[in-house]
């Protein structure tokens, strides 16, 4: 009697054919986009959707074509962030119109296709009660979709804004192999850095995607009376763990009431306030993170760091 | 998954599929050498982790719409947002047809249904992000069932029948 391997073919789905259209689609799809880059973070709360907005103002400010995608799902903040909540989704043959943010930056977030600020993502199938076997596959066809079915247009950089947790690097690399560097957001704090080791052991070591480096957030509070630097977390020093993890450190964005006062109007803080510690901190991580991916220099000098 | 016939030692081959009905999809095999006829129940669960791979059983004739998946499947998505089936007024004569699983797409409200306002109170009472998801739910129960009116009573006998 014949055995699985001794039949070819799926007896008419055709399913792994469906799912090569569907690569081939993402593939000639992230053709236009010359670099992709991943943000990640170990633990939540670390403000890295933050980072991503401004670093995505950061390179729109150097004349760079910029998308961001909001590839948290179930917790989505870029639409609020970049100033694009409400817009009208558009869909047309060859995609979806992205949102358009501040100096023309792309936008996809799953917030653009909630009804309200309170709808969670609930997915119409049998019960939620089941959803631990397929939720997970859900959120990754989705992601699949967001990147696939945008019509990004040409741009030079996409970034993306990942859920919390070491297991989102490998969901994303099957999607894009070609993914040519993860910023990895964390702060000062033991326990944030805990959770940074293992995503960058997943990074590096498991998924070999190159590493561009480490940003610490919330680094140090000023002082608004005197500008003097006060530590908010007594964590270990974010760079002494990149060196020993051998990363790249790419610098510190200091906390600042006013950065997540600009990212609740909707307006990047390096947008808003451009001579604010904060973002010239973020101005010139932005410069680190471009010499890692080895921008042309003419991008890199467009605009000069403030 | 494959299936063999074992008197003929053949692999059969897909000849219809059906569904989903109520979660369950009914793929039908035959062998092409004696005809014997099997068919595939599945189970709402394995209905569900079928589509999550955005893929159809029987093979799909034609690629779906941008977004068919996030617009087919979110249980609540602003009203602006067009089916994934449904062309926008830009968009015609577009090639795309509509996703696979299309029993379990969003349902267009049936503007038309007529609830009483014992109904339509309690309607309120469900949480705002979910109410939606609620009222097509209950509109296409009672549509199927071939109420008029939506009562407090058809709330509860749609109710027992999602088991919520």
């Amino acid at each position: 009697m014949k055995k699985y391997r001794d039949i070819a073919g799926d007896a008419g789905s055709n399913l792994l054919g469906q799912v090569s259209t569907q690569q081939e689609r993402l593939r000639a799809r992230m053709a236009k986009i010359r670099f992709k880059v991943a943000v990640l973070s170990g633990k939540g709360g670390v403000g890295k959707s933050v980072i991503v907005a401004n670093l995505a103002a950061a390179f729109s400010q150097r004349g760079m074509q910029v998308g961001v995608l909001d590839a948290d799902i179930n917790g989505p903040s870029q639409a609020k962030m970049l100033g694009v909540r409400g817009q009208r989704l558009e869909f047309q043959a060859e995609g979806m119109k992205p949102a358009r943010g501040p100096l023309g930056m792309r936008v996809v977030s799953m917030d653009l296709f909630l009804p309200t600020d309170e709808t969670p993502v609930l997915w119409s199938g049998p019960t939620e009660g089941e959803g631990y076997f397929w939720r997970g596959a859900m959120e990754v066809t989705t992601l699949r979709e967001f990147l696939a079915d945008t019509d990004w247009g040409e741009l030079d950089l996409l970034l993306l804004d990942l859920p919390p947790g070491t297991d989102r690097i490998p969901n994303l690399l099957s999607l894009l192999p070609e993914l040519h560097g993860v910023i990895i957001v964390t702060l000062p704090s033991e326990i944030s850095q805990l959770i940074v080791g293992k995503s960058v052991t997943v990074a590096k070591e498991i998924m070999k995607a190159p590493v561009l480096g480490i940003i610490e957030n919330m680094a140090a509070h000023l002082c608004s009376r005197c500008g003097a630097e006060e530590p908010l977390f007594t964590g270990n020093d974010s760079r002494r763990m990149a060196e020993r993890l051998s990363v790249p450190f790419l610098g510190r964005v200091p906390f600042d009431p006013m950065l997540t006062q600009s990212a609740d109007d909707g307006t990047p803080v390096l947008l808003s306030y451009p001579t604010a510690p904060a973002s010239r901190a973020l101005s010139q991580i932005a410069a680190k993170v471009g010499e890692a991916l080895r921008l042309p220099p003419a991008w890199l000098d467009a605009k000069e760091i403030r | 998954m494959k299936f063999l016939c074992v008197p003929c030692d053949e692999p059969m081959k897909i000849q219809e599929t059906k569904g989903p009905e109520e979660g369950s999809l009914t793929v039908i095999f035959g062998c092409p050498v004696c005809s014997r006829q099997v068919a595939l129940l599945t189970n709402p669960i394995e209905t569900q982790i079928v589509r999550s791979l955005d893929v159809k059983i029987g093979g799909q004739q034609a690629p779906s719409d941008p977004m068919g998946f996030v617009r087919s499947t979110l249980a609540s998505i602003r009203e602006e947002v067009p089916s994934a089936d449904r062309p926008t007024a830009t968009e015609s004569g577009c090639p795309f047809t509509s996703v696979a699983n299309a029993a379990f797409e969003r349902q267009t409200p049936s503007h038309g249904a007529i609830w009483t306002e014992e109904a339509a109170q309690r309607l309120n009472n469900i949480p705002s992000f979910v109410r939606s998801w609620a009222q097509k739910g209950i509109e296409k129960y009672a549509e199927e069932k071939g109420y008029q009116k939506i009562t407090a009573e058809v709330m509860d006998e749609a109710r027992a029948r999602f088991g919520i």
